[in-house]
């Protein structure tokens, strides 16, 4: 469940988000992108409120699921066609994104292989190539490194912070280091609870030595110790 | 909406489950069709609108059963209810692909009156309200095969469930006879087999297609509803 969750991402900003399993960071993500609808609140991408006016909203997102949302009897070419028509992009305009992004996400070599004979990490490019294929405002990645090893990690936070030029993106992980080295700012779901956010820059600024990973456990000492206080006879 | 058209009839193609169904119906209709032929010597078609009805009554659901049941297990039901594309699509787009597979199923029976037409001098016209009927019952079928596999992320559960609503509509009828006036107007109402039997015999009724049309529609609506149930 999420509660008290208050956030609003600039442009050309990529915002990690932070939490350990089951805080609620796919849950917040699924209800950004539209996947789930929030009971009370309301999300609001690039102007559009995504339960009233969802076919704008999901216009504007980019969305890469945990798991990547491919069919693996068919090929990536296939894949990200599928996904660009799904998206209203057609003919000529298709082509040329569809080109694009392999070209960009160097997958050149693999277009015509089945994604059930693909690696995790080629995987994982074809996920981002589907979300990248019409320009989206705002990329929303859950997860999106876990499984790849540590050169493919690079690859995608190099593909992510290009990506930020173009638009906001929001990041979630459990691995500290990596919202680290790519995010601007970063917040800690605990329990379904946004806790703090804090540029990565001030954090790094206020504890040299592993300042995420100081900032993270003094945030999650701070909730425990608050629901201790509330549960006290 | 095309393009999920195109993408459901490449999915379904390139797995073993359509060329398998195919060739099982066609096996099993043919030794039918053909002990028929041989036992009664009479060019008639009837027996076989009725065989493939059988037959469809399983074939339909296993060939509908992935449609939602392996998008939900995957993570592709996410792209697709994220996508800029109303839900209602979806259903629509899961339905036509299906039955443009049944109905192309259908149309290879065609073998048969063919050889009928070879053997003797069929009467053409319950032949061809019988294909009408036919795919008639299909439309019926395979919504309800889409409503099943929306509503799990189980493909098996999908196609028992989808059997089993299918087979208690094709025999609604037998319950009939068990209950009084006007009671058992209701059962016959729904029967899938009374709406097929005038078309297998030559007779088209707007009140059989109107029925088709509408358990069809019924199906697709209750598919949407339950498409958003999120796992």
């Amino acid at each position: 469940m999420i509660d008290c969750v208050d956030l609003s991402i600039d442009s050309g900003e990529v915002f990690g988000l932070l939490g350990p399993n089951g805080s609620g960071k796919t849950t917040l993500l699924r209800l950004i992108a539209g996947y789930l609808e929030e009971d009370t609140g309301q999300v609001e991408v690039d102007g559009y409120r995504v339960d009233k006016d969802p076919l704008h909203a999901r216009r504007a997102i980019g969305y890469v699921p945990e798991q990547a949302p491919l069919y693996p009897e068919l090929s990536v070419l296939e894949n990200l066609s599928f996904a660009g028509r799904l998206r209203g992009i057609k003919g000529a305009a298709l082509k040329n994104a569809v080109g694009r992004v392999i070209d960009q996400l160097e997958l050149a070599s693999v277009a015509d292989r089945l994604i059930a004979r693909l690696s995790k990490g080629f995987r994982q490019r074809v996920a981002l190539g589907q979300a990248l294929l019409a320009k989206p405002k705002l990329l929303i990645l859950d997860e999106a490194t876990s499984g790849l090893d540590l050169e493919q990690a690079f690859v995608f936070y190099e593909l992510v912070r290009d990506f930020a030029s173009e638009g906001s993106v929001i990041f979630s992980s459990h691995v500290l280091s990596e919202v680290e080295r790519i995010a601007d700012r970063v917040g800690f779901l605990v329990g379904g609870r946004l806790l703090n956010i804090e540029t990565n820059k001030l954090l790094n600024a206020n504890r040299p030595s592993s300042p995420l990973e100081s900032a993270f456990l003094d945030a999650l000492a701070s909730q425990r110790a608050t629901q201790n206080v509330g549960t006290d006879p | 909406m095309s393009a999920l058209i195109l993408k459901e009839l490449r999915s379904l193609f390139r797995s073993p489950i359509a060329y398998i169904v195919v060739a099982v119906f066609l096996a099993v209709l043919g030794y039918t069709f053909s002990s028929v032929l041989y036992l009664t010597r009479v060019p008639t078609f009837v027996h076989t609108v009725f065989q493939s009805a059988n037959l469809l009554l399983v074939v339909v659901p296993i060939l509908t059963m992935r449609s939602f049941a392996e998008e939900r297990r995957s993570a592709t039901f996410e792209l697709l209810i994220t996508a800029p594309v109303p839900s209602y699509q979806l259903v629509l787009a899961k339905f036509v692909g299906a039955y443009i597979t049944v109905a192309a199923l259908i149309g290879t029976t065609v073998v048969f009156p063919l050889t009928l037409a070879w053997l003797g001098a069929p009467d053409w016209g319950p032949i061809l309200s019988g294909y009408l009927g036919l795919l008639g019952l299909s439309s019926v079928l395979v919504a309800i095969g889409i409503c099943a596999s929306a509503a799990t992320t189980h493909q098996a559960i999908a196609a028992v469930s989808a059997i089993g609503v299918s087979l208690l509509l094709w025999m609604a009828g037998t319950l009939a006879v068990l209950l009084p006036d006007p009671f058992d107007h209701l059962p016959l109402a729904l029967s899938l087999h009374g709406h097929l039997r005038p078309f297998a015999t030559g007779l088209i009724y707007l009140s059989d297609l109107g029925f088709f049309v509408l358990a069809t529609m019924i199906a697709l609506v209750l598919a949407h509803r339950l498409l958003g149930r999120r796992p």
